[in-house]
């Protein structure tokens, strides 16, 4: 059997340790040890998003990360957004404008938004289009996710 | 502050507000519990070695070096079930499918062992180690085929019992036919003889699937004294059922448990993994989770394709006089719910249309593929796609405008439906005025020139809502004054725990957003006959605002009687305080609702009343086509429902708008490719679903301000209505554009591009 | 995915010596996007994996020259989308990853990884191709410098040993050329390619001096068309003469049918996409 090794590494801001094996992924790091489930492996593929963390302050797919890779990095995820118990402006324009259904897609939209409006604070159609294209929803929500962007760019300017 | 005079009457405080999603919180922070997700203490985890041949009588079963992976618990077959679940098939309608392959594998990927362990990668690692060694079969794979097809699925029909019109198929041999509904109204072969035009044309469409993005996942506990399932289902009572079935036990031994759905569409209804995880976790003695991949998911359940063909005569006025329509659904290897499909959806396949002389055959066929179930319409998607082209087709041979065509055709408030139920509350015409006002219809229209060709097309369609079906429900008002609701109805996402709230909330005149909708658990929520076919605000609402008012009843006879005034409007609180003296008790209302109903008329398929309420929709689309390769951009897509009452009108705005877009994915491009019953594209890189460049240009999605007379509020369902035109509209627009037909899903590029090649007279080679 | 064994090298030496010619279950990983893919789908399955990522850090980034950019094999297809010296020097490279892959596999892909993979599918391979791009490979005999054109040799093939890694891509300088990539879909808008057909030409206005037409995705694997080539070369652009490309380039592709398409309708999609990738490469419009 091959060995587990110890990476270190901080999680939504706090230093952690775990224990990983080379053919362990990311999502199922956060899932087993950490019990975070915000990122979930859907298509498995790195397609549909859903499995959207942030490493280093780059959006990645979860599934498609070695959990090896990870050791020296800072991780964010989808359950920091909220510290304090206060929602984040992206979250707060998903839930106004709906945009969302069943919610399994979401914390990956609401991951991918927040970076998206880090490098585009005030975001054109396009930009938005193409900025999420690796972002799918089956419900297809994609109309209300376009009015969320751009409530949550109002929201973070007036913050 | 909570009073208990509020007057029903007095509609719109909660309902008709767009209350934002009471989950929605949990959803945006990630924190919404899944099954797929989910663990529990001590679980072990199922992976599958799946059938790699079609048909094919199992030989061998070698599982000794799985057995001997370190860290494998168990490797099971077949024959270990059986010695825990004696008769180890199940099924909503006929009881055909084995746990695990039971002699016979039926379709390519169906579950022939599992491997437990507490790694799931160490259990993956040992079914690539199982081998197994076929006697391979001949088999079926096309719908039509099935019919007359010397291969047969299944050696003996087994239907479960529970529906009326099966039970002669007891014991059948020598078919795949698992049912035939007719309806016939008039004299067809009359009345088609005489007309002074006929058309006959066929229509089919290909194997599409949900793909829900959480996948299919179920978690058994079982013990001795009772077993726990932690199942994403979209009818955990009917998983209850079958599970006290399989077990021997009664029902109240069985706990079924569904935290939020990661959407369903139709594919977690009735029972799908529950069986295979109960036995396993019976074998095992501990907490089993079989969860699937996404590549798996092309194994578990389906659309059903289907071959329509459909015939009609219209007389010298362009009235349709006579309707012959034959549909042969795809049920694959085994039968789901497709019976059902078949002759719900089957009632209706004659259109909207006010025909006097109809003639119906819908046959539901096993095959050799992936079985086949219920997807966001029971089968009227496919049907409208069938008729509403027909229609098309029709009007331009006849040089009729197909919007006075229709309306010379189309069925009237108050007029008989094929069925003799007289239609009410079906807004069909209205629906369709209102597609071509908001397409500008009357007024000129830019048809492009060059390589880009530009067209539009409409649609409308009927249907009826799945009939009898019951739904209980459960309001209980604690002594602080806060209500729970409790309901069987499972939110996977289509916002129905909202809508409930607001239908308890206006009752007991209480904020929407207070009421806590508890989460789907047997041993809890009371009885309800699934989340499915767009039933549940009607249904559930009923039985909902029964239970509210039932507890509005009772907190007034609770006012009563601790001396309060008629009209007394003290917090309910203090009147728990009155009655108790301290907060205590509890109030408890219910409610149960059933629909009248009559059955379609053996013989016949006629019934005066075969159905609770119509969903009618309409929809219209503007293309560009590229006339050099085929691509077609949708530049608009108008949808227009008649669903009632809006109970909440922004998730309605939203379920109309996915409703289409997914069906637009089902148009265009997904296909679930087959190669002698091999799925191709088993992945979502190859199986490709809308994403955010796929939506329409512009999109228009309209709820009609009509009120549904018998429905709660005026209310009725809204979560499959804005599938059903949308394929049809988008071909009847292409065909406008550059004048080819296309009568098979999907509308894809190279689909196009061979019509235009091919009316050209230049038509490109096969291969 | 099933257990497999997982190497660190701290230099690329090393990890070539970690590498065995012989041995098919041991592969490099870089940013491991694709290799995760065929390792999830159970059509490779490693004993070992070598792990790029902590090699020497001058093999990710870019050096801009006069004559063009040096981009080191591990730079991610990210940094090179933001790259303020790719878009100076090859701007059609900067268009191309709009509409490549998606964010986050554009964060972890890298440019090695992206050829070495010989997946005809991708995006960058055809631009970098038509851009007469070169490669730095190193093995255990030392470094060896290679066309990308005849990096490719088959449908997921590549002249690469196993023990050799791509260290270095050269990029020459697009300068006053004009090109264009378009990437065809035939199912959802997001979908891997039916086609690519990336243009680099020298052109005076529509005076065509010469031109490289590269074809991917609907072919075994990225190829230069040259007869098209040829039809444009000294040509001064109209509708015969795209025309005569396009037909050239549909005759030449060695195209393979799958789920995207059969090969007679790809053939037609290269006869016009090859037009229309010339003639948005003259009129400035760069990217599909």
């Amino acid at each position: 059997m091959i060995a587990a090794r110890t990476i270190n590494f901080t999680l939504n801001g706090a230093p952690v340790t775990a224990d990983v094996k080379p053919h362990h992924n990311v999502v199922e790091l956060l899932q087993a040890q950490f019990g975070l489930t915000g990122a979930r492996e859907t298509c498995g593929q790195g397609l549909c998003g859903c499995c959207t963390v942030i490493v280093n302050g780059l959006a990645v797919s979860g599934c498609l990360y070695l959990a090896s890779f990870i050791d020296g990095a800072e991780v964010v995820t989808v359950e920091s957004l909220d510290a304090g118990g206060k929602l984040s402006p992206v979250q707060e324009a998903f839930i106004e404008t709906s945009a969302f259904q069943c919610g399994f897609c979401t914390p990956g939209f609401v991951l991918m938004v927040t970076q998206l409006l880090d490098e585009h604070p005030d975001p054109s159609d396009d930009q938005i289009k193409h900025y999420l294209t690796g972002n799918l929803c089956r419900c297809a929500t994609y109309p209300e996710v376009m009015q969320a962007v751009k409530l949550a760019a109002k929201k973070r300017k007036g913050a | 502050m909570a009073k208990i005079t509020q007057d029903a009457a007095k509609v719109g405080a909660q309902v008709g507000r767009s209350v934002p999603r009471l989950e929605g919180r949990d959803k945006v922070t990630g924190r919404a519990e899944y099954t797929h997700t989910m663990r529990v203490p001590g679980m072990l985890h199922a992976k599958l070695f799946r059938s790699t041949v079609a048909h094919g009588r199992i030989k061998s079963v070698d599982t000794s070096a799985a057995k001997k992976v370190p860290g494998v618990v168990a490797v099971i077959t077949i024959d270990d079930v059986r010695k825990v679940i004696p008769d180890p098939y199940y099924g909503p309608a006929f009881h055909d499918q084995p746990i695990l392959a039971d002699g016979k594998v039926r379709f390519v990927g169906e579950p022939v062992a599992a491997v437990l362990s507490f790694d799931p990668h160490i259990a993956d690692e040992a079914v690539q180690l199982i081998t197994a060694e076929y006697e391979e079969l001949p088999a079926v794979f096309d719908e039509v085929d099935a019919l007359t097809s010397k291969v047969y699925v299944h050696d003996v029909l087994k239907p479960a019992g529970t529906f009326a019109d099966l039970k002669h198929l007891k014991n059948a041999k020598d078919t795949n036919m698992a049912l035939d509904y007719r309806l016939r109204r008039g004299d067809f072969d009359k009345a088609y003889a005489a007309a002074a035009h006929k058309f006959e044309h066929e229509f089919k469409t290909q194997k599409v699937l949900h793909l829900p993005f959480e996948p299919h996942a179920t978690i058994a506990d079982y013990k001795d004294t009772g077993v726990t399932l932690h199942t994403a289902s979209q009818g955990p009572s009917f998983v209850r059922t079958e599970i006290a079935r399989l077990l021997g036990w009664q029902e109240n031994k069985v706990r079924i448990k569904v935290p939020y759905l990661g959407s369903g569409y139709g594919g977690k209804l009735y029972i799908k993994l529950e069986a295979l995880a109960l036995a396993l976790s019976m074998i095992a003695r501990r907490p089993v989770k079989v969860a699937l991949t996404f590549e798996e998911l092309f194994y578990q359940i389906t659309k059903h394709p289907c071959t329509f063909r459909i015939k009609s005569g219209v007389d010298k006025d362009g009235k349709i006089v006579a309707r012959k329509c034959e549909v042969y659904w795809n049920g694959g290897a085994y039968a789901d719910i497709g019976p059902r499909v078949t002759q719900k959806s089957g009632l209706t396949a004659s259109g909207p249309y006010d025909i006097d002389n109809v003639w119906i055959d819908s046959y539901a066929l096993y095959t050799n593929v992936t079985p086949s179930g219920a997807l966001r319409g029971f089968g009227v998607p496919q049907l409208v796609w069938a008729y509403e082209s027909h229609t098309d087709m029709m009007a331009r041979e006849l040089k009729l405008d197909p919007v006075e065509f229709r309306r010379k055709n189309i069925m009237r408030e108050g007029g008989e439906h094929t069925t003799t139920h007289i239609l009410k509350d079906a807004a069909c015409e209205k629906a369709m005025d209102t597609v071509l006002e908001r397409m500008n219809w009357s007024k000129p229209f830019d048809k492009g020139k060059g390589v880009i060709r530009r067209g539009r097309g409409f649609g409308v369609a009927i249907k009826a809502v799945i009939t009898p079906t019951t739904s209980v429900a459960i309001v209980n008002v604690s002594a602080d004054g806060s209500v729970a609701l409790y309901c069987g109805t499972v939110d996977m996402g289509q916002g129905s725990d909202t809508a409930m709230a607001q239908m308890v909330g206006e009752v007991l005149n209480i904020q929407a957003e207070s009421v806590r909708v508890v989460q789907r658990d047997t041993d809890v929520t009371p009885y309800d006959m699934g989340t499915l076919g767009s039933r549940s605000l009607f249904h559930m609402g009923h039985a909902v605002k029964r239970a509210a008012e039932d507890a509005r009843e009772k907190l007034k006879a609770l006012a009563r009687e601790v001396g309060e005034p008629e009209g007394s409007n003290i917090p309910i609180r203090e009147l728990f305080v009155k009655r108790y003296g301290m907060q205590a008790g509890n109030v408890i209302g219910s409610g149960i609702f059933k629909p009248d109903y009559i059955p379609p008329a053996p013989g016949t398929g006629l019934s005066k009343n075969v159905t609770a309420f119509w969903m009618v929709s309409s929809a219209g689309a503007e293309v560009s086509v590229d006339t050099e390769t085929g691509h077609v951009k949708i530049d608009k897509l108008v949808n227009v429902v008649d669903c009632g009452k809006p109970i909440n009108p922004r998730i309605v705005e939203t379920q109309i708008s996915g409703g289409a877009t997914m069906q637009l994915g089902f148009t265009m491009f997904e296909k679930m490719h087959l190669d002698g019953g091999q799925v191709t594209n088993a992945s979502l890189a190859d199986y490709k679903i809308p994403g955010f460049h796929d939506t329409p240009t512009v999109m228009e999605n309209v709820a009609l301000e009509v009120f549904q007379s018998n429905g709660p509020f005026g209310a009725k369902g809204v979560g499959e209505v804005a599938t059903f035109c949308v394929s049809p509209a988008i071909a009847n627009a292409i065909d406008d554009a550059v004048g080819v037909r296309l009568t098979e899903l999907p509308l894809n590029p190279e689909a196009v591009y061979r019509a235009i090649r091919a009316k050209a007279g230049k038509p490109l080679e096969d291969e | 995915m099933i257990p497999f064994d997982l190497a660190e090298p701290k230099s690329l030496s090393e990890a070539i010596k970690l590498l065995d010619p012989d041995d098919a279950t041991v592969r490099p990983i870089a940013g491991g996007t694709a290799l995760m893919l065929m390792m999830k789908a159970g059509v490779f399955r490693p004993q070992k994996l070598v792990s790029l990522r902590k090699i020497e850090s001058k093999y990710s980034g870019i050096v801009a020259s006069h004559d063009g950019l040096r981009i080191g094999a591990m730079t991610t297809l990210g940094v090179i989308e933001r790259s303020a010296e790719v878009r100076k020097h090859a701007p059609v490279i900067t268009r191309t990853m709009i509409t490549l892959s998606n964010v986050r596999v554009r964060n972890v892909a890298t440019v090695g990884g992206a050829l070495a993979h010989g997946d005809p599918h991708m995006d960058l391979p055809p631009v970098l191709m038509a851009l007469g791009a070169t490669i730095t490979i190193v093995g255990p005999k030392g470094e060896r410098s290679l066309a990308l054109e005849d990096l490719f040799s088959g449908y997921y093939e590549t002249t690469l040993e196993k023990n050799e890694l791509i260290a270095e891509v050269h990029v020459p300088s697009q300068g006053p050329k004009k090109a264009a990539y378009m990437k065809v879909t035939t199912g959802s808008a997001d979908d891997w390619p039916a086609l690519g057909v990336a243009v680099v030409m020298e052109a005076d206005g529509k005076a065509i001096k010469s031109a490289r037409v590269v074809v991917s995705a609907a072919t075994t694997k990225a190829t230069r068309m040259k007869s098209a080539e040829a039809a444009l070369a000294g040509k001064t652009v109209d509708d015969k003469v795209l025309a005569q490309a396009g037909d050239a380039a549909a005759e030449d592709a060695e195209i393979l049918a799958d789920v995207r398409g059969s090969v007679p309708y790809k053939r037609e999609l290269i006869r016009v996409y090859v037009r229309r990738a010339v003639r948005a490469a003259i009129d400035g419009q760069g990217a599909h």
